[in-house]
């Protein structure tokens, strides 16, 4: 065995010696044959290194989920029954339930760097709860009274540790192992809105741009049925981003521009409003860029559905109507298996792309990791050099993985979109909508994500704005502001919860980041406290520091701006980050329509999640705003907008 | 023992120490979450029937075996006709390796995980119950009823086509796995 004929790398032995699984003779013999062995021993180095960094990958993308509250409760009861002093251990249990009642709804499962680009002061006692998808189907009573056994029902005496089975069995249904996604619940990540943060606390803000609309469209959806839709499901930013606005187009070199605005805020008027525009190159040439499109269709049995495929068929044939001649389309689908059902074809022949839409059917369940790979695989094949080159997932969100899990997954996207290749999410129908996952899987991807609930809203998605949604002009778009403690106490970013970032993230260009596409508009607000008037908002928590006094405002403060607005961006194949910074003071102007329009959507996601900071206004006076905002409305978004806000006030009857 | 003083204290801590890990680990055979959380609940409540002197020391061991067997139970449950598809998951890399792709592959860490799971499941089952959950060889033997040295084996392949794959990743040329 060790006179050379045998490579100990191919050893288990080496392995599990390099584990520390080695005991005994064993060992000292391992350890005698490595010793003339220098590649064994690179090898025990190599096997010890990949095993670190697999614990740590592991660890790090797949953070652990608990049980439900009512879980934990059962556990603790049954494990109190069974020995005695009942009473006095009930009311442990209750404190530890009553510990994890805030963390009950939640399901760790999908949740990867998102962790990593939250950051909130006051939050940070709560990391878990904040970053975690909520389940909106409330967990079945019916099932713990099930579960729930005492002591009397217990397993027949004692019980072998497992039953039998057979080995090659149990192999055969390790490799069935699968993602099974088939609940019909609709699941939300939940937001925990950003608090007042006091300048002297921390005077920098940083978050990533975002310019998905999805939560708009979903919140409409709810109301259309006659529903209010859950807290969780109104991203405020969204919800302010559907709505474009009139910033000046970008001047000099940078691809955006920036405008800023600032007046008194609409629900709390002793505070003010800080309104931050982006506003992409409309053009970047009068050529439009070839483009290569790979659709990926979920065709599994859940799209059957008059709001799914046959709305996704339409609206794919809206923006193929819509391509120039050179364009490329593929079309790839996912269900039990995956294929290529359209290969790339250019829009000249675009009756070949159309009879192949025509005969997408639903049917099947679902694999989506192994689709997204076929489908980045085609893109990358046809990938244009300078071109837009763009994978489309349109999903209702029931998403199967196959023997990869969400996680590696999304690792995956985030691959894949450093290759140049970016991602749209279209997200359909109602029932099974994962909309944090969907939402994740754009962000990752370098891509937005929108919810299509109408062909209304597949043209504005994919044709009228599609020039915006496909062609990306500036990515990893950061903002960190700056406030100057001379004139704000502290202050609030309304929105944007899942896409704070670290100050830090701000100046490392490996962090990911949203981007911009052409035309696009981004809005950011700020809620302000100026200086001088009192904090009675729950930012002032925090004691008084003993040991430090708050440090002395540099020369700049008396400056009169209120604030520094820094932006980093990259260009769409650029690694390195562009820095601009723009200083803001109040104008002391009256509001523009637009100011008052994006207040008073702010306000509405505000009065739809009930949030604690939206003072006195409902939807009586956020529809009032909106009017005086309303201002011209040529494609009928913003009158819509006031439709929705006087449904949601009569759903409310507030 | 401190463990018999308190029986009830004994499962609380365990629930505290193994919860996250075995919902995890359930979660890869009944595939979502939810259903792992009842299997690990069911778990746990089959240990508060248990003596903790009679699992001293094999504490970790019995709670995955149990899982283990629950969750199988569940999947056949609630889906008869299991479909295989791990034939489906077969390795697509381009033939032309493009720019992109390359800086790709330059990011070795992340590629571990997609790596590990284009592994066969009972590797990919191996190598995570020793680095995400921290089993022994024998722990993991008595687990998935391998053999000690099965598991040895699995580990060991698991491992090596890791890191022919890394170290292939990083070189142009991707050689077919050699096993």
């Amino acid at each position: 065995m060790k006179n050379g004929t045998n490579d100990l790398r191919d050893d288990p032995r080496l392995t599990a010696y390099a584990l520390g699984e080695l005991e005994g003779d064993e060992r000292a013999e391992l350890e005698r044959e490595l010793r003339d062995d220098p590649r064994g021993s690179e090898a025990v180095g190599e096997v010890r290194a990949l095993g670190a960094a697999l614990a740590e990958e592991l660890g790090r993308a797949e953070p652990r989920p608990s049980l439900t509250a009512e879980q934990r409760a059962a556990i603790a009861a049954a494990g109190g029954e069974s020995g005695g002093g009942r009473a006095f251990r009930f009311r442990r249990v209750a404190a530890v339930v009553g510990s994890l009642a805030a963390a009950a709804l939640a399901v760790t499962f999908f949740l990867p760097g998102l962790m990593s680009k939250r950051l909130g002061s006051a939050e940070d006692a709560v990391p878990a709860l904040e970053s975690e998808p909520v389940a909106m189907s409330p967990l079945p009573t019916e099932g713990i009274a099930h579960r729930y056994r005492g002591p009397g029902d217990s397993a027949p005496g004692r019980r072998a540790l497992r039953p039998e089975r057979e080995g090659g069995a149990v192999l055969d249904e390790l490799r069935g192992l699968g993602y099974l996604g088939e609940k019909d619940t609709e699941t939300y990540e939940r937001i925990v809105e950003n608090p007042f943060v006091r300048v002297l606390d921390d005077p920098l803000s940083t978050f990533s741009i975002d310019v998905d609309t999805a939560s708009y469209a979903n919140v409409r959806r709810f109301l259309n049925e006659g529903r209010l839709p859950p807290a969780d499901a109104v991203r405020i930013e969204e919800l302010v981003n559907y709505f474009t606005y009139a910033y000046p187009p970008p001047a000099g070199p940078d691809p955006f521009s920036v405008t800023t605005e600032v007046a008194a805020c609409p629900w709390t008027p002793a505070h003010k409003l800080v309104r931050i525009g982006l506003k992409g190159r409309a053009i970047t040439s009068w050529e439009p860029k070839e483009k290569n499109l790979v659709f990926l269709i979920d065709v599994s049995g859940s799209m059957n559905d008059a709001a799914k495929l046959p709305l996704l068929k339409r609206s794919m044939r809206l923006l193929v109507e819509n391509l120039n001649e050179s364009d490329r389309v593929a079309i790839a689908v996912y269900a039990g298996a995956s294929g290529l059902v359209l290969p790339a074809t250019p829009c000249d022949r675009k009756e070949t792309i159309l009879a192949a839409i025509e005969e997408l059917s639903a049917g099947g369940s679902t694999n989506g990791g192994e689709g997204i790979e076929l489908a980045y695989w085609v893109a990358r094949r046809n990938f244009i050099e300078g071109g837009i080159n763009r994978v489309i997932l349109a999903t209702d969100g029931d998403f199967n993985v196959g023997v990869t899990d969400r996680d590696d997954l999304i690792e995956l996207i985030e691959r894949k979109a450093k290759s140049g290749i970016f991602l749209s999410v279209l997200g359909f129908g109602t029932g099974n909508l994962k909309d944090a996952t969907m939402e994740q899987l754009a962000d990752h991807g370098n891509g937005n994500y929108g919810y299509i609930d109408s062909l209304q809203e597949a043209r504005k998605v994919l044709v009228r704005e599609g020039g915006a949604t496909l062609e990306t002009i500036a990515k990893d778009v950061k903002i960190q502001v700056e406030f100057n403690p001379a004139e704000v106490a502290a202050f609030r970013l309304i929105g944007y919860e899942n896409r704070v970032l670290a100050h830090r993230d701000f100046n490392d260009d490996t962090k990911d980041a949203g981007e911009i596409g052409a035309g696009h508009t981004v809005t950011a607000l700020y809620e302000v406290v100026p200086v001088g008037v009192p904090l009675d908002v729950a930012a002032g928590d925090v004691d008084d520091l003993k040991y430090q006094e708050p440090g002395a405002p540099s020369g700049a403060a008396w400056s009169g701006e209120l604030m520094t607005v820094k932006l980093r961006y990259k260009r769409p194949d650029g690694d390195v980050s562009v820095p601009f910074d723009v200083p803001v003071r109040d104008e002391r102007r009256p509001p523009s329509e637009d100011f008052r329009f994006a207040a008073a959507v702010a306000a509405f996601g505000m009065t739809l999640r009930d949030s604690a900071h939206r003072g006195g206004i409902g939807f009586d006076a956020v529809y009032d705003l909106a009017v005086q905002g309303a201002g011209p409305d040529p494609f009928g978004y913003r009158s819509e907008f006031l439709r929705l806000v006087q449904r949601a006030g009569e759903l409310s009857g507030r | 023992m401190a463990a018999e003083r308190d029986p009830h204290r004994w499962v609380l801590d365990a629930l505290e120490r193994y919860e996250g890990p075995l919902i995890l680990y359930a979660a890869r055979f009944t595939g979502d979450v939810d259903r792992a959380r009842d299997v690990v609940q069911e778990a746990f409540l089959k240990l508060c029937r248990k003596d903790p002197g009679e699992l001293e020391g094999r504490l970790a061991e019995w709670l995955y075996t149990v899982c283990r067997n629950l969750a199988f139970d569940v999947r056949k449950k609630e889906r008869p006709m299991a479909a295989t598809n791990e034939s489906g998951l077969v390795e697509r890399t381009s033939p032309e390796a493009g720019p992109g792709e390359r800086a790709e592959r330059a990011e070795a860490v992340s590629e571990v995980l997609e790596v590990l799971g284009a592994l066969p499941a009972n590797q990919q089952e191996v190598l995570r119950l020793k680095f995400q959950h921290g089993l022994s060889y024998k722990e993991i033997s008595r687990v998935t009823e391998l053999s000690v040295s099965n598991v040895g084996y699995l580990m060991h392949v698991g491992l090596k086509t890791l890191r022919e794959k890394l170290a292939g990743a990083a070189a142009p040329e991707l050689g077919g796995g050699a096993q």
